[in-house]
Protein backbone atom coordinates (compact mmCIF):
# COMPACT_ATOMS: atom_id res chain seq x y z
CA UNK A 1 0.00 0.00 0.00
CA UNK A 2 1.20 3.54 -0.32
CA UNK A 3 0.11 6.23 1.51
CA UNK A 4 0.21 10.05 1.30
CA UNK A 5 0.04 11.65 4.51
CA UNK A 6 -1.23 15.53 5.13
CA UNK A 7 -0.20 17.10 8.07
CA UNK A 8 -1.51 21.16 8.27
CA UNK A 9 -3.23 21.09 11.56
CA UNK A 10 -1.05 22.94 13.39
CA UNK A 11 2.03 25.70 13.05
CA UNK A 12 4.01 22.42 12.05
CA UNK A 13 2.84 21.10 8.23
CA UNK A 14 4.35 18.20 6.26
CA UNK A 15 3.82 15.78 4.00
CA UNK A 16 5.28 12.07 4.05
CA UNK A 17 5.32 9.09 1.42
CA UNK A 18 5.48 5.96 2.69
CA UNK A 19 3.84 2.07 3.29
CA UNK A 20 2.11 2.87 5.97
CA UNK A 21 5.07 2.34 8.29
CA UNK A 22 8.28 3.40 7.06
CA UNK A 23 8.35 6.73 5.10
CA UNK A 24 10.20 7.05 1.63
CA UNK A 25 10.05 10.62 0.99
CA UNK A 26 8.93 13.23 3.70
CA UNK A 27 8.76 17.19 3.60
CA UNK A 28 8.34 19.46 6.36
CA UNK A 29 8.23 23.73 7.40
CA UNK A 30 6.85 25.96 10.61
CA UNK A 31 5.01 28.37 10.11
CA UNK A 32 1.47 29.03 11.01
CA UNK A 33 0.72 30.61 7.79
CA UNK A 34 1.42 29.97 4.21
CA UNK A 35 -0.08 26.39 4.26
CA UNK A 36 -1.64 26.86 0.26
CA UNK A 37 1.88 27.80 -1.17
CA UNK A 38 3.78 24.87 0.64
CA UNK A 39 1.61 21.96 0.04
CA UNK A 40 1.84 20.88 -3.97
CA UNK A 41 5.46 21.76 -3.81
CA UNK A 42 6.34 19.91 -0.92
CA UNK A 43 4.08 16.97 -2.89
CA UNK A 44 5.91 17.76 -6.24
CA UNK A 45 9.48 16.92 -4.48
CA UNK A 46 8.34 14.13 -2.06
CA UNK A 47 6.76 12.20 -5.46
CA UNK A 48 10.37 13.06 -6.86
CA UNK A 49 12.13 11.53 -4.36
CA UNK A 50 9.74 8.63 -3.88
CA UNK A 51 9.63 8.17 -7.52
CA UNK A 52 5.76 7.40 -7.77
CA UNK A 53 3.43 8.96 -9.97
CA UNK A 54 -0.07 10.35 -7.95
CA UNK A 55 -1.79 7.61 -10.08
CA UNK A 56 0.08 5.23 -8.56
CA UNK A 57 -1.13 6.17 -4.84
CA UNK A 58 -3.81 3.50 -2.70
CA UNK A 59 -4.82 5.99 -0.14
CA UNK A 60 -4.57 9.56 1.24
CA UNK A 61 -4.07 10.54 4.97
CA UNK A 62 -5.26 13.56 6.16
CA UNK A 63 -5.32 15.20 9.72
CA UNK A 64 -8.63 16.86 9.91
CA UNK A 65 -8.25 18.66 13.11
CA UNK A 66 -8.57 19.61 15.77
CA UNK A 67 -6.63 22.63 14.93
CA UNK A 68 -5.66 25.76 12.73
CA UNK A 69 -9.07 26.52 10.65
CA UNK A 70 -7.50 27.64 7.62
CA UNK A 71 -4.50 25.01 7.56
CA UNK A 72 -6.82 22.42 8.15
CA UNK A 73 -9.17 23.44 5.35
CA UNK A 74 -6.39 24.29 2.83
CA UNK A 75 -4.74 20.64 3.96
CA UNK A 76 -8.65 18.67 3.65
CA UNK A 77 -8.95 20.28 0.29
CA UNK A 78 -5.57 19.24 -1.08
CA UNK A 79 -6.26 15.74 0.30
CA UNK A 80 -9.56 15.65 -1.91
CA UNK A 81 -8.55 17.12 -4.88
CA UNK A 82 -5.29 14.04 -4.71
CA UNK A 83 -7.70 10.73 -3.37
CA UNK A 84 -9.85 12.37 -6.50
CA UNK A 85 -7.66 12.17 -9.22
CA UNK A 86 -5.91 8.72 -8.04
CA UNK A 87 -9.61 7.34 -7.51
CA UNK A 88 -8.42 6.48 -4.04
CA UNK A 89 -9.93 6.69 -0.42
CA UNK A 90 -9.50 9.40 1.76
CA UNK A 91 -8.32 8.59 5.88
CA UNK A 92 -9.06 11.48 8.26
CA UNK A 93 -7.01 11.38 10.91
CA UNK A 94 -7.69 13.60 14.34
CA UNK A 95 -4.59 15.79 15.38
CA UNK A 96 -4.82 14.46 19.07
CA UNK A 97 -4.19 10.84 17.94
CA UNK A 98 -1.25 11.45 15.67
CA UNK A 99 0.12 13.54 18.47
CA UNK A 100 -0.36 10.79 21.19
CA UNK A 101 0.45 8.27 19.11
CA UNK A 102 4.33 9.30 19.00
CA UNK A 103 4.17 9.84 22.75
CA UNK A 104 7.04 7.36 24.10
CA UNK A 105 5.69 5.87 27.28
CA UNK A 106 6.10 2.95 29.14
CA UNK A 107 2.75 3.10 31.57
CA UNK A 108 1.63 7.03 31.80
CA UNK A 109 -1.68 8.04 31.10
CA UNK A 110 -1.19 10.58 27.77
CA UNK A 111 -2.77 13.69 27.54
CA UNK A 112 -2.20 15.07 24.14
CA UNK A 113 -2.49 19.13 23.35
CA UNK A 114 -3.20 20.89 20.74
CA UNK A 115 -3.44 24.99 20.37
CA UNK A 116 -6.35 26.00 19.31
CA UNK A 117 -6.16 29.63 20.00
CA UNK A 118 -7.84 32.38 21.97
CA UNK A 119 -6.49 30.67 25.19
CA UNK A 120 -8.18 27.24 24.65
CA UNK A 121 -6.60 23.79 23.76
CA UNK A 122 -7.99 20.88 22.33
CA UNK A 123 -7.39 17.88 24.36
CA UNK A 124 -7.93 13.80 24.87
CA UNK A 125 -6.39 11.28 26.90
CA UNK A 126 -5.02 8.36 25.38
CA UNK A 127 -3.75 4.66 26.98
CA UNK A 128 -0.80 3.23 25.50
CA UNK A 129 -1.45 -0.10 24.34
CA UNK A 130 1.25 -2.40 22.59
CA UNK A 131 2.04 -0.85 18.99
CA UNK A 132 0.18 2.13 19.73
CA UNK A 133 -2.20 4.16 21.82
CA UNK A 134 -6.45 3.87 22.39
CA UNK A 135 -8.30 6.88 23.21
CA UNK A 136 -10.05 6.43 26.43
CA UNK A 137 -12.00 9.94 26.92
CA UNK A 138 -13.27 12.57 24.48
CA UNK A 139 -11.68 15.08 22.88
CA UNK A 140 -12.47 18.21 24.17
CA UNK A 141 -11.92 22.28 24.02
CA UNK A 142 -11.19 23.65 27.01
CA UNK A 143 -10.03 26.85 28.61
CA UNK A 144 -6.70 26.79 30.07
CA UNK A 145 -7.77 26.56 33.85
CA UNK A 146 -10.30 23.95 32.72
CA UNK A 147 -6.82 21.68 31.47
CA UNK A 148 -5.78 21.72 34.86
CA UNK A 149 -9.06 20.83 36.45
CA UNK A 150 -9.30 17.70 33.86
CA UNK A 151 -5.52 16.68 35.18
CA UNK A 152 -6.03 17.09 38.54
CA UNK A 153 -9.56 15.27 38.31
CA UNK A 154 -7.33 12.13 36.94
CA UNK A 155 -5.67 10.03 39.48
CA UNK A 156 -2.92 8.42 37.15
CA UNK A 157 0.56 8.75 36.46
CA UNK A 158 0.31 11.74 33.26
CA UNK A 159 2.41 11.80 30.46
CA UNK A 160 1.53 15.50 28.89
CA UNK A 161 2.02 15.79 25.01
CA UNK A 162 1.83 18.20 21.98
CA UNK A 163 1.56 21.49 22.23
CA UNK A 164 1.67 22.47 26.37
CA UNK A 165 4.01 25.19 25.90
CA UNK A 166 0.65 26.99 24.26
CA UNK A 167 -0.24 27.10 27.73
CA UNK A 168 0.92 29.99 30.48
CA UNK A 169 3.88 29.12 32.56
CA UNK A 170 3.41 27.26 35.84
CA UNK A 171 0.52 25.87 34.15
CA UNK A 172 1.49 22.59 34.60
CA UNK A 173 3.00 22.95 37.99
CA UNK A 174 1.89 21.18 41.28
CA UNK A 175 -0.42 18.92 39.74
CA UNK A 176 0.16 14.77 40.79
CA UNK A 177 1.92 12.84 38.79
CA UNK A 178 1.96 15.22 35.52
CA UNK A 179 5.16 15.18 33.32
CA UNK A 180 5.60 16.82 30.10
CA UNK A 181 7.50 15.42 26.78
CA UNK A 182 7.29 15.04 23.06
CA UNK A 183 5.86 15.04 20.29
CA UNK A 184 5.40 18.96 20.14
CA UNK A 185 3.05 18.87 16.91
CA UNK A 186 1.78 16.62 14.97
CA UNK A 187 3.33 14.86 12.18
CA UNK A 188 2.54 13.34 8.70
CA UNK A 189 4.32 10.25 9.14
CA UNK A 190 2.20 9.77 12.58
CA UNK A 191 -0.57 10.71 10.23
CA UNK A 192 0.50 7.47 7.85
CA UNK A 193 0.48 5.24 10.84
CA UNK A 194 -2.96 6.11 12.33
CA UNK A 195 -4.45 5.74 8.90
CA UNK A 196 -2.59 2.47 8.27
CA UNK A 197 -5.03 1.13 11.44
CA UNK A 198 -8.18 2.96 9.70
CA UNK A 199 -7.17 0.85 6.22
CA UNK A 200 -6.55 -2.62 8.10
CA UNK A 201 -9.93 -2.33 9.53
CA UNK A 202 -11.30 -1.46 5.98
CA UNK A 203 -13.16 1.71 7.65
CA UNK A 204 -12.66 4.47 4.88
CA UNK A 205 -15.34 6.94 5.23
CA UNK A 206 -17.56 8.12 2.20
CA UNK A 207 -15.22 11.14 0.97
CA UNK A 208 -17.96 13.61 1.47
CA UNK A 209 -18.37 12.21 4.99
CA UNK A 210 -14.41 13.65 5.36
CA UNK A 211 -15.13 17.05 6.98
CA UNK A 212 -12.88 19.23 9.64
CA UNK A 213 -13.19 17.96 13.30
CA UNK A 214 -13.71 22.12 14.56
CA UNK A 215 -14.81 21.59 18.10
CA UNK A 216 -16.19 25.19 17.66
CA UNK A 217 -18.69 26.95 16.04
CA UNK A 218 -18.10 29.85 13.48
CA UNK A 219 -18.12 33.13 15.22
CA UNK A 220 -20.89 35.43 14.51
CA UNK A 221 -20.87 38.87 15.74
CA UNK A 222 -22.25 41.50 12.73
CA UNK A 223 -21.77 44.79 13.76
CA UNK A 224 -25.54 46.44 12.60
CA UNK A 225 -24.96 49.35 15.05
CA UNK A 226 -26.84 51.84 12.67
CA UNK A 227 -29.30 49.56 11.63
CA UNK A 228 -32.00 47.56 13.19
CA UNK A 229 -33.12 44.55 13.34
CA UNK A 230 -36.60 44.90 12.14
CA UNK A 231 -38.55 47.61 9.90
CA UNK A 232 -40.75 49.92 9.94
CA UNK A 233 -43.65 47.56 8.36
CA UNK A 234 -44.35 44.16 9.45
CA UNK A 235 -43.04 40.97 8.00
CA UNK B 1 -5.74 24.08 -32.58
CA UNK B 2 -9.11 22.87 -30.82
CA UNK B 3 -10.38 24.89 -28.15
CA UNK B 4 -9.34 24.01 -24.52
CA UNK B 5 -11.10 22.25 -22.26
CA UNK B 6 -10.80 24.05 -18.89
CA UNK B 7 -12.41 23.21 -15.49
CA UNK B 8 -13.34 26.13 -13.26
CA UNK B 9 -13.33 26.64 -9.26
CA UNK B 10 -14.78 29.60 -7.76
CA UNK B 11 -14.99 29.74 -3.43
CA UNK B 12 -14.02 34.30 -3.42
CA UNK B 13 -17.46 34.33 -1.22
CA UNK B 14 -19.97 32.90 -0.89
CA UNK B 15 -21.07 30.28 -3.91
CA UNK B 16 -18.98 27.21 -4.25
CA UNK B 17 -18.62 27.58 -8.15
CA UNK B 18 -17.44 24.68 -10.67
CA UNK B 19 -17.42 24.69 -14.18
CA UNK B 20 -15.96 23.08 -17.45
CA UNK B 21 -15.75 25.63 -20.73
CA UNK B 22 -14.64 24.19 -23.94
CA UNK B 23 -13.39 27.58 -25.35
CA UNK B 24 -16.15 30.12 -24.86
CA UNK B 25 -18.82 27.61 -24.63
CA UNK B 26 -19.76 26.48 -21.13
CA UNK B 27 -20.18 22.47 -20.85
CA UNK B 28 -21.34 22.79 -16.84
CA UNK B 29 -21.86 24.95 -14.64
CA UNK B 30 -22.99 23.81 -10.83
CA UNK B 31 -23.37 26.12 -8.36
CA UNK B 32 -23.41 25.68 -4.80
CA UNK B 33 -25.42 28.50 -2.93
CA UNK B 34 -25.12 29.32 0.72
CA UNK B 35 -27.70 32.05 1.11
CA UNK B 36 -29.60 30.25 3.27
CA UNK B 37 -26.82 29.95 5.39
CA UNK B 38 -25.77 33.25 5.74
CA UNK B 39 -29.37 34.61 5.47
CA UNK B 40 -30.06 33.73 9.47
CA UNK B 41 -26.94 36.25 9.94
CA UNK B 42 -27.53 38.92 7.93
CA UNK B 43 -24.66 38.81 5.35
CA UNK B 44 -21.84 36.84 4.36
CA UNK B 45 -19.83 35.59 7.24
CA UNK B 46 -16.42 34.73 6.43
CA UNK B 47 -15.88 31.68 8.72
CA UNK B 48 -18.99 30.30 7.51
CA UNK B 49 -18.47 30.73 3.82
CA UNK B 50 -14.79 28.87 4.14
CA UNK B 51 -16.51 25.23 5.93
CA UNK B 52 -19.13 24.91 3.30
CA UNK B 53 -16.85 25.99 0.48
CA UNK B 54 -14.72 22.34 1.92
CA UNK B 55 -17.81 20.50 2.32
CA UNK B 56 -19.17 21.15 -1.68
CA UNK B 57 -15.76 21.44 -3.57
CA UNK B 58 -15.69 17.79 -3.94
CA UNK B 59 -19.06 17.04 -5.01
CA UNK B 60 -19.56 19.83 -7.24
CA UNK B 61 -16.41 19.28 -8.78
CA UNK B 62 -17.44 15.49 -9.72
CA UNK B 63 -20.87 16.46 -10.81
CA UNK B 64 -19.34 19.51 -13.06
CA UNK B 65 -17.07 16.94 -14.61
CA UNK B 66 -20.12 14.25 -15.18
CA UNK B 67 -22.49 16.77 -16.29
CA UNK B 68 -19.92 17.89 -19.33
CA UNK B 69 -19.48 14.50 -19.73
CA UNK B 70 -15.96 15.20 -19.53
CA UNK B 71 -12.96 12.84 -17.91
CA UNK B 72 -10.68 14.88 -15.90
CA UNK B 73 -7.30 13.63 -18.13
CA UNK B 74 -9.46 15.21 -21.20
CA UNK B 75 -8.75 18.78 -19.25
CA UNK B 76 -6.21 20.70 -20.88
CA UNK B 77 -5.86 22.92 -17.54
CA UNK B 78 -7.27 23.69 -14.28
CA UNK B 79 -8.39 27.17 -13.41
CA UNK B 80 -9.27 28.57 -9.57
CA UNK B 81 -9.76 32.30 -8.10
CA UNK B 82 -6.38 33.27 -6.42
CA UNK B 83 -8.37 36.73 -4.94
CA UNK B 84 -9.80 39.08 -4.18
CA UNK B 85 -12.15 37.63 -1.51
CA UNK B 86 -12.56 35.93 1.83
CA UNK B 87 -9.40 34.54 2.15
CA UNK B 88 -10.12 31.57 4.19
CA UNK B 89 -12.83 31.04 1.27
CA UNK B 90 -9.87 31.20 -1.42
CA UNK B 91 -8.28 28.61 0.30
CA UNK B 92 -10.07 26.22 -0.50
CA UNK B 93 -11.18 26.14 -4.09
CA UNK B 94 -7.30 27.51 -5.01
CA UNK B 95 -5.58 24.54 -2.81
CA UNK B 96 -8.14 21.88 -4.71
CA UNK B 97 -7.90 22.92 -7.78
CA UNK B 98 -4.10 23.42 -7.95
CA UNK B 99 -3.51 20.12 -6.35
CA UNK B 100 -5.56 18.48 -8.83
CA UNK B 101 -3.56 19.80 -11.60
CA UNK B 102 -0.67 18.89 -10.27
CA UNK B 103 -2.09 15.57 -9.42
CA UNK B 104 -3.25 14.93 -13.12
CA UNK B 105 -0.04 16.53 -14.87
CA UNK B 106 -2.25 19.37 -15.83
CA UNK B 107 -1.49 23.07 -16.12
CA UNK B 108 -2.68 25.75 -13.34
CA UNK B 109 -4.31 28.62 -13.78
CA UNK B 110 -4.81 31.25 -10.46
CA UNK B 111 -7.39 33.73 -11.73
CA UNK B 112 -8.87 37.24 -10.83
CA UNK B 113 -12.26 37.09 -9.55
CA UNK B 114 -13.00 40.19 -11.52
CA UNK B 115 -11.09 39.28 -14.39
CA UNK B 116 -13.36 36.45 -14.01
CA UNK B 117 -16.63 38.34 -14.44
CA UNK B 118 -15.03 40.61 -17.13
CA UNK B 119 -14.65 37.50 -19.37
CA UNK B 120 -18.50 36.15 -18.22
CA UNK B 121 -20.11 37.93 -21.24
CA UNK B 122 -17.82 35.91 -23.62
CA UNK B 123 -19.79 32.85 -22.64
CA UNK B 124 -23.44 34.42 -23.70
CA UNK B 125 -21.97 34.01 -27.54
CA UNK B 126 -20.11 36.62 -29.86
CA UNK B 127 -19.85 40.05 -30.17
CA UNK B 128 -18.48 40.92 -26.83
CA UNK B 129 -15.40 42.55 -27.45
CA UNK B 130 -12.84 45.46 -26.78
CA UNK B 131 -12.37 47.97 -26.38
CA UNK B 132 -15.10 47.97 -23.71
CA UNK B 133 -16.00 49.69 -20.98
CA UNK B 134 -17.77 47.25 -18.03
CA UNK B 135 -19.83 47.46 -14.71
CA UNK B 136 -18.78 44.85 -12.05
CA UNK B 137 -20.97 45.46 -9.16
CA UNK B 138 -21.90 42.84 -6.40
CA UNK B 139 -22.22 42.63 -2.59
CA UNK B 140 -18.41 42.78 -2.25
CA UNK B 141 -17.06 44.94 -5.49
CA UNK B 142 -18.33 47.45 -7.38
CA UNK B 143 -15.80 48.81 -10.23
CA UNK B 144 -16.16 50.32 -13.68
CA UNK B 145 -13.62 48.95 -15.46
CA UNK B 146 -12.13 50.33 -19.05
CA UNK B 147 -11.03 46.75 -21.35
CA UNK B 148 -9.15 48.37 -24.45
CA UNK B 149 -7.48 44.83 -25.39
CA UNK B 150 -8.01 41.55 -23.62
CA UNK B 151 -6.46 40.95 -20.41
CA UNK B 152 -5.70 44.86 -20.12
CA UNK B 153 -7.66 46.68 -17.73
CA UNK B 154 -7.62 50.16 -16.49
CA UNK B 155 -10.13 50.22 -13.46
CA UNK B 156 -11.17 53.84 -13.70
CA UNK B 157 -14.17 54.13 -10.81
CA UNK B 158 -14.88 52.08 -7.86
CA UNK B 159 -16.79 52.53 -4.41
CA UNK B 160 -15.86 55.12 -1.97
CA UNK B 161 -17.38 52.93 0.46
CA UNK B 162 -19.91 49.70 0.47
CA UNK B 163 -20.48 47.72 -2.60
CA UNK B 164 -23.25 48.14 -4.80
CA UNK B 165 -24.58 44.76 -3.49
CA UNK B 166 -23.71 45.75 0.18
CA UNK B 167 -25.94 49.12 -0.31
CA UNK B 168 -29.04 46.90 -1.68
CA UNK B 169 -28.47 44.51 1.77
CA UNK B 170 -27.98 47.16 4.20
CA UNK B 171 -31.20 49.10 3.27
CA UNK B 172 -33.16 45.42 2.62
CA UNK B 173 -31.77 44.70 6.36
CA UNK B 174 -33.14 48.22 7.84
CA UNK B 175 -36.56 47.90 5.85
CA UNK B 176 -36.98 44.53 7.10
CA UNK B 177 -36.85 42.56 3.96
CA UNK B 178 -34.62 40.38 4.18
CA UNK B 179 -31.49 38.64 2.65
CA UNK B 180 -29.87 39.19 0.05
CA UNK B 181 -31.34 42.43 -0.28
CA UNK B 182 -30.28 42.80 -4.09
CA UNK B 183 -33.28 40.34 -5.06
CA UNK B 184 -36.10 41.61 -2.00
CA UNK B 185 -35.97 45.08 -3.14
CA UNK B 186 -36.00 44.53 -6.75
CA UNK B 187 -39.50 42.12 -6.00
CA UNK B 188 -40.81 45.25 -3.97
CA UNK B 189 -40.06 47.80 -6.44
CA UNK B 190 -42.32 45.99 -8.72
CA UNK B 191 -45.58 47.96 -8.41
CA UNK B 192 -43.87 50.81 -6.84
CA UNK B 193 -43.28 54.31 -7.79
CA UNK B 194 -39.55 54.84 -8.95
CA UNK B 195 -40.14 58.75 -8.87
CA UNK B 196 -41.91 58.43 -5.05
CA UNK B 197 -39.07 60.09 -3.12
CA UNK B 198 -36.01 61.52 -4.48
CA UNK B 199 -33.09 60.16 -2.79
CA UNK B 200 -29.43 61.83 -3.36
CA UNK B 201 -27.63 60.10 -6.56
CA UNK B 202 -23.97 60.52 -7.71
CA UNK B 203 -20.59 61.99 -6.29
CA UNK B 204 -20.62 64.89 -8.73
CA UNK B 205 -17.24 65.67 -8.27
CA UNK B 206 -15.86 62.42 -9.28
CA UNK B 207 -16.78 60.97 -12.92
CA UNK B 208 -16.53 57.46 -12.11
CA UNK B 209 -16.33 56.70 -8.52
CA UNK B 210 -19.41 55.74 -6.80
CA UNK B 211 -20.86 56.19 -3.03
CA UNK B 212 -23.78 54.61 -1.03
CA UNK B 213 -23.08 56.21 2.50
CA UNK B 214 -25.35 58.70 1.63
CA UNK B 215 -27.81 57.30 0.67
CA UNK B 216 -27.93 54.87 3.27
CA UNK B 217 -28.18 58.02 5.63
CA UNK B 218 -30.76 59.74 3.14
CA UNK B 219 -32.70 56.62 3.65
CA UNK B 220 -32.85 55.83 7.41
CA UNK B 221 -33.43 59.75 8.08
CA UNK B 222 -36.49 59.75 5.49
CA UNK B 223 -38.09 56.81 7.10
CA UNK B 224 -37.57 57.56 10.79
CA UNK B 225 -38.30 60.88 10.58
CA UNK B 226 -41.98 59.61 8.11
CA UNK B 227 -42.75 56.81 10.55
CA UNK B 228 -43.06 59.06 13.77
CA UNK B 229 -44.82 61.34 11.81
CA UNK B 230 -47.10 58.33 10.34
CA UNK B 231 -46.58 59.31 6.68
CA UNK B 232 -44.41 56.80 5.59
CA UNK B 233 -45.07 55.38 1.90
CA UNK B 234 -45.80 52.79 0.84
CA UNK B 235 -43.00 50.05 0.79
CA UNK B 236 -42.88 49.28 -2.85
CA UNK B 237 -42.49 52.94 -3.44
CA UNK B 238 -39.90 53.51 -0.98
CA UNK B 239 -37.88 50.31 -2.71
CA UNK B 240 -38.24 51.44 -6.01
CA UNK B 241 -37.28 55.14 -5.22
CA UNK B 242 -33.82 53.99 -3.26
CA UNK B 243 -33.33 51.37 -6.31
CA UNK B 244 -33.51 54.36 -8.94
CA UNK B 245 -30.69 55.82 -7.05
CA UNK B 246 -28.83 53.46 -6.96
CA UNK B 247 -29.56 52.23 -9.97
CA UNK B 248 -29.38 55.80 -11.50
CA UNK B 249 -25.83 56.39 -10.04
CA UNK B 250 -24.49 53.09 -11.64
CA UNK B 251 -25.58 53.62 -15.13
CA UNK B 252 -24.48 57.28 -14.99
CA UNK B 253 -21.27 56.82 -13.79
CA UNK B 254 -20.66 53.70 -16.78
CA UNK B 255 -22.20 56.15 -19.27
CA UNK B 256 -19.49 58.55 -18.33
CA UNK B 257 -16.54 55.95 -18.52
CA UNK B 258 -18.56 55.31 -21.86
CA UNK B 259 -18.25 58.48 -23.20
CA UNK B 260 -14.38 58.91 -21.93
CA UNK B 261 -12.97 56.18 -23.64
CA UNK B 262 -14.77 55.94 -26.98
CA UNK B 263 -15.41 52.35 -26.04
CA UNK B 264 -18.29 50.88 -28.38
CA UNK B 265 -19.01 48.02 -26.41
CA UNK B 266 -20.59 47.91 -22.90
CA UNK B 267 -20.76 44.82 -20.22
CA UNK B 268 -21.39 43.88 -17.66
CA UNK B 269 -21.06 41.62 -14.31
CA UNK B 270 -21.59 40.09 -10.48
CA UNK B 271 -25.04 39.85 -8.72
CA UNK B 272 -26.25 43.22 -9.27
CA UNK B 273 -26.15 43.29 -12.91
CA UNK B 274 -29.13 40.59 -11.90
CA UNK B 275 -31.13 43.70 -11.13
CA UNK B 276 -34.25 43.94 -13.39
CA UNK B 277 -33.90 47.78 -13.34
CA UNK B 278 -30.17 48.35 -13.86
CA UNK B 279 -30.61 45.83 -16.88
CA UNK B 280 -33.60 47.63 -18.18
CA UNK B 281 -31.86 51.34 -17.61
CA UNK B 282 -28.91 49.79 -19.70
CA UNK B 283 -30.36 48.17 -22.60
CA UNK B 284 -32.29 51.52 -23.00
CA UNK B 285 -29.31 53.91 -23.17
CA UNK B 286 -27.07 51.10 -25.01
CA UNK B 287 -29.89 51.27 -27.71
CA UNK B 288 -30.08 55.46 -27.20
CA UNK B 289 -25.99 55.57 -28.00
CA UNK B 290 -25.61 52.28 -30.74
CA UNK B 291 -23.16 50.34 -28.13
CA UNK B 292 -23.47 46.85 -28.35
CA UNK B 293 -24.40 45.56 -24.99
CA UNK B 294 -23.43 42.22 -23.45
CA UNK B 295 -25.22 41.38 -19.81
CA UNK B 296 -25.35 37.92 -18.74
CA UNK B 297 -27.96 36.13 -17.53
CA UNK B 298 -28.03 36.44 -14.10
CA UNK B 299 -26.67 32.95 -13.60
CA UNK B 300 -23.69 34.16 -15.12
CA UNK B 301 -23.57 37.32 -13.08
CA UNK B 302 -23.15 35.83 -10.02
CA UNK B 303 -19.78 34.65 -9.01
CA UNK B 304 -19.36 31.29 -10.74
CA UNK B 305 -17.08 28.52 -11.92
CA UNK B 306 -18.09 29.21 -15.91
CA UNK B 307 -15.90 32.81 -15.61
CA UNK B 308 -13.32 31.64 -13.47
CA UNK B 309 -12.78 28.58 -16.33
CA UNK B 310 -13.39 31.42 -19.01
CA UNK B 311 -10.43 33.69 -18.02
CA UNK B 312 -8.65 30.66 -17.70
CA UNK B 313 -8.87 29.75 -21.47
CA UNK B 314 -7.40 33.23 -22.24
CA UNK B 315 -4.78 32.42 -19.69
CA UNK B 316 -3.90 29.19 -21.18
CA UNK B 317 -3.52 30.13 -25.10
CA UNK B 318 -1.43 32.60 -23.79
CA UNK B 319 0.56 29.90 -22.39
CA UNK B 320 0.56 31.27 -19.08
CA UNK B 321 1.19 28.96 -16.05
CA UNK B 322 0.74 29.40 -12.09
CA UNK B 323 3.49 28.01 -10.03
CA UNK B 324 2.89 25.31 -7.65
CA UNK B 325 4.01 27.69 -4.72
CA UNK B 326 1.52 30.35 -5.59
CA UNK B 327 -0.96 31.61 -2.30
CA UNK B 328 -4.34 33.12 -2.75
CA UNK B 329 -4.18 36.76 -2.64
CA UNK B 330 -7.43 38.40 -0.93
CA UNK B 331 -6.51 41.97 -1.73
CA UNK B 332 -5.75 41.40 -5.22
CA UNK B 333 -6.07 44.39 -7.45
CA UNK B 334 -7.09 44.26 -11.02
CA UNK B 335 -4.51 44.09 -13.31
CA UNK B 336 -1.56 43.53 -10.68
ZN1 LIG C 1 -17.98 38.58 -7.89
Amino acid sequence: MRYVAIETATGATSIALGDGREMVAAAARTDRRGHVGFLVPALDFCFAQAGWRPQEIDVVAVDVGPGLFAGIRAGLATAQALAGAAGVPLAPVCSLDAVAFRAATGHRRIWAVVDARRREVAVAPYRPVPGGVVRDGPVELVGINGFRGLLEDDPSQKLVVGDWAALPEGELTGIHGVRTGGPRHPTASAVMEVARGLAERGAFPHPDEVRPFYLRDPDVTINWSDFRQEGPWPG
Amino acid sequence: MSDPIVLGVETSCDETGVAVVRGDEVLSNVLSSQVEAHARFGGVVPEVAARAHVEAIRALTHRALARAGVHPMDLDAVAATRGPGLAGALMVGFSYGKTLAWAMSKPFLGIDHMEGHLFAPRLEGPGYRPPAVVLLASGGHSQIVHMPDWGVYEVMGSTIDDAAGEAFDKLARFLGMGFPGGPAIDRASEKGDPQAVRFPRALADRPFDLSFSGLKTAVTTFVRTHHRAGTLPPISDLAASLQEAIVDALVEKTLNAVEATGATTLGGGGGVLANRRLRARLSEEAERRGLSLHLPSPVLCLDNGAMVACAGVFRYRRGERTPWEAEVDSSLRLGS
